[in-house]
């Protein structure tokens, strides 16, 4: 289901994103005046909710068109979906929050970007979770602590942001167009968001270690046998460890002000590293075992009529490797019947990715 | 009448200069009663503030003062040498003068434009040299008009609203670096106006404590006592002493100072060691003095916001790029408003003249009469029926004469030269301009007050 009712309104919505943060910027640049319109601050309120409200019907849609499982977040545009119209939300929290004016000049480029992420990733990274692994409960307590982590790590960066501009702007004697976000407040806000970043990053993390080590063979796991050194666990560390440092920077104060805007900005760039390092390593697995996985695919369509159960299934089946898994390995699980005549995967690869993607 | 007005600004001289020849009001009744003495047909008003010493005279066009003899005086009452002062002071007469007096008024010629508290310190200038007796019908129209006009020019144009004065653009930025004041210490360093008016505006958010440093430890308490009789809310406020200084330094968020001394107070090396206790809060600095009281050097660290009074000037110049539009506004409707006070003061003048004039031509067609009528009588032919259709004559060709002149005079015509036929009726007649104060009174107190000058 990457198809136009996905992206369209996506793409839409990102345009709407769009117009909503320029309204909120003119008035932050420093040539303009604190004309603030209430006409153009409410056009900007009914952009961000026809955000929220968009990304929120658009995964609800999704949910029902491909319900595979009991969860809506199915693939990582549900993810960003989820997360675009928690984002929006916040957004809209912040602009109704006299204490946080001019925050939302600084949030909604944010949401922008990461609703362009949302419409790459339904256009042309499309990928799935994992279906075999679904059914953990580890892994749903791995998604949403990681989803709502990042959420509030994106407002604590957003937070330091603007605590930089405002900080630029006082430094350099330039008068701010009225009373905007103090920088007492700006604090206050990046010491929340990153105590509240820290103890779901390590929730996230700790069921993250479960997921790995649950594993009966180490070897299989999919950051390898010495996953503890792996990429994605560092970055998460040391993003974990900057939140640890920026939730007491009241006390560790050779932190404070500038250097704990630049860290909270830091700690949300770590995060997202951390994602995008185990988005590319297993881009790279995939992408070895894509051939395999077809012909294994395939041949599983050709032998097994019961993968033709639902057109839908079987659409998802040819696009993803883990339902190859699926049917490989848990019979019990799903329409797909493995029938005990047909032989393994025949190249070693593909058994390999079968083997990681089941377990 | 001549308009004269000799003083010295923060345009024209610099704090030490200002400061040395600014007056209270002791002093400013002392000069105005000097003046009187001296010469007794002008009319003074003196506004000092801290950034002015303006002394406005208005004379009969013949007499003293000139603007040299304001200038000794100046010199004499505030003990600054003639030859410093001349060289710091400018003076402006006539509808210069009057003019400046009504941009000072409406807050145009201020460090910050359209600021309120200038249009109250004129007010109250005039009352003071009403009470010592100096203020003829001159000098009342002139600063009834300025002060309406100031009041008029702010309320049309919108020149003085929002963050208009230092302070309250100094509480603008704290809003900006502060989110609540209640757990906050201010520390004010010094005890003058400008210390007085940064600690009201910040009174008003209500901060947590506020204490005072000062050289002199009873403006301190003074100064904590009058505060103390106006704040709402619970703000503990208390003079410290000088030696506490550095310890304020660590427990304050907000620092105002503004002394009057030429090093300045707060210098980095004894601000660096500081920065370790305060355990990196953010420091909010204001430094109202000239020269800075505060190392600009300091302003540069972490976590410390250093503002000085061009700053807080250049951010209201900054935050209101419309105010150039306002002031040409403003501009208009003053030049607009003294050109009217001027011309009811030159009608008025004019009436005088006129009335001399008359007066003047009178007597000579009394003289002329007499003559006649020795004349007359010595032909024998006099009696009382021909005086009476010579003094009609008389009166008839003085009127006739005098009509077509007056009637020029009279018509309301705003492009008339009235200074031009003024000058010209004097010096062709010989006329003297009148005095408009009461020269006889050895005691200006008893002086009774001009017509209608009672009340602003």
């Amino acid at each position: 289901m990457t198809d136009a009712a996905t992206s369209i309104p996506l793409i839409l919505m990102t345009a709407l994103s769009a117009g909503a943060s320029l309204i909120a910027i003119r008035p932050l640049r420093p040539e303009t005046q604190s004309k603030a319109g209430s006409g153009s601050s409410a056009i900007q309120h009914l952009f961000v909710g026809a955000v929220a409200l968009g990304s929120i019907t658009v995964l609800i849609v999704r949910w029902l068109g491909l319900r595979q499982s009991w969860s809506p977040v199915e693939s990582h545009v549900d993810g960003l979906l989820l997360m675009c119209a928690l984002f929006a939300g916040a957004v809209l929290f912040i602009q109704r929050r006299p204490k946080l004016r001019g925050l939302a000049a600084f949030a909604l480029p944010l949401l922008t970007l990461m609703l362009l992420w949302a419409v790459c990733a339904s256009l042309w990274t499309y990928r799935p979770f994992n279906l075999a692994s679904i059914a953990s409960a580890w892994l749903v307590f791995h998604t949403v602590s990681t989803y709502i982590g990042l959420l509030s790590c994106a407002i604590g960066a957003i937070g330091g942001a603007m605590y930089l501009y405002m900080q630029r702007r006082l430094k350099t004697k330039q008068a701010l167009p009225g009373r905007l976000a103090s920088l007492e407040t700006l604090e206050t806000l990046i010491i929340r968001t990153a105590t509240l970043g820290f103890v779901l990053l390590t929730l996230s993390l700790l069921s993250g270690v479960i997921l790995i080590t649950r594993n009966d063979t180490p070897d299989a796991t999919p950051l390898g046998a010495d996953w503890w050194l792996s990429p994605k666990v560092i970055l998460a560390t040391l993003a974990w460890a900057v939140y640890a440092l920026l939730m007491n920077v009241r006390h560790a104060t050779a932190f404070r002000g500038r250097r704990a805007a630049w860290l909270a900005i830091a700690g949300l760039v770590l995060v997202i590293a951390t994602y995008g390092v185990v988005e590319a390593i297993e881009k790279r697995e995939a992408a070895a075992d894509s051939t395999a996985v077809r012909v294994f695919n395939s041949r599983c369509l050709d032998r097994a009529p019961g993968c033709h159960t639902t057109a839908r299934r079987a659409a998802v089946c040819e696009r993803t490797w883990t339902a190859v898994a699926l049917a490989h390995s848990k019979p019990a699980y799903g329409p797909v019947v493995w029938h005990p005549k047909w032989s393994p995967p025949s190249t070693g690869r593909a058994g390999k990715g079968v083997t990681s993607c089941a377990s | 009448m001549r308009l004269l007005m000799v003083g010295l600004n923060h345009k024209t001289a610099d704090v030490a200069s200002r400061e040395a020849v600014a007056m209270d009001a002791g002093q400013a009744g002392a000069l105005l009663r000097r003046l009187r003495e001296r010469y007794a047909a002008a009319e003074a008003v003196l506004i000092s503030t801290c950034n002015r010493t303006e002394l406005y005279v208005a004379r009969p066009v013949h007499a003293e003062p000139d603007a040299e003899g304001v200038r000794r005086l100046l010199a004499e009452q505030s003990g600054v040498a003639y030859e410093k002062l001349a060289a710091t002071t400018m003076h402006r007469e006539q509808e210069q003068a009057a003019l400046h007096l009504f941009h000072v008024c409406a807050g145009l010629d201020s460090m910050v434009l359209g600021e309120p508290q200038v249009q109250g310190q004129v007010r109250r200038a005039y009352e003071l040299a009403q009470d010592q007796g100096t203020v003829g019908p001159v000098l009342h129209r002139l600063f009834q008009g300025a002060v309406a006009a100031g009041k008029q020019a702010r309320s049309e144009t919108g020149i003085d609203a929002g963050r208009t004065s230092v302070s309250s653009v100094a509480v603008a930025f704290a809003r900006n670096i502060f989110d609540h004041f209640n757990d906050k210490t201010i520390a004010v360093i010094g005890a003058g106006e400008m210390i007085k008016g940064a600690a009201h505006a910040l009174l008003r958010e209500r901060p947590g404590r506020l204490w005072i440093v000062n050289r002199s430890p009873q403006r301190a308490t003074d100064l904590a006592q009058r505060l103390a009789g106006q704040v709402e809310g619970d703000t503990q406020i208390a003079p410290r002493p000088w030696a506490d200084l550095d310890a304020l330094l660590i427990e304050a968020d907000i620092v105002v100072s503004c002394t009057g001394a030429n090093e300045p107070v707060v210098r980095v090396d004894r601000f660096k060691p500081l920065l370790k206790p305060r355990r990196n809060r953010p420091l909010f600095l204001i430094d109202m003095a000239v020269p800075r009281d505060i190392d600009p050097a300091i302003g540069a660290m972490n976590n410390v916001y250093l503002y000085n009074l061009d700053d807080l000037q250049q951010a209201v110049g900054v935050t209101t790029d419309d105010r150039h539009a306002q002031r040409d506004r403003c501009e208009h409707l003053l030049n607009a408003a003294c050109a009217r006070c001027m011309g009811e003061i030159r009608h008025r003048d004019l009436g005088a003249l006129v009335k001399q004039l008359r007066t003047r031509l009178n007597t000579i067609a009394d003289e002329e009469q007499q003559r006649t009528q020795r004349k007359l009588a010595a032909q024998g032919v006099a009696n009382d029926r021909h005086d009476a259709v010579i003094r009609e004559h008389n009166h008839r060709l003085i009127n006739k004469i005098l009509h077509l002149p007056l009637s020029q005079l009279d018509r309301t015509d705003p492009d008339a030269p009235l200074g031009f036929y003024a000058a010209a009726l004097r010096r062709l007649f010989d006329l003297e301009d009148e005095p408009t104060l009461p020269v006889s009174t050895d005691n200006p107190h008893d002086a009774p007050p001009p017509a209608g000058s009672s009340t602003l």
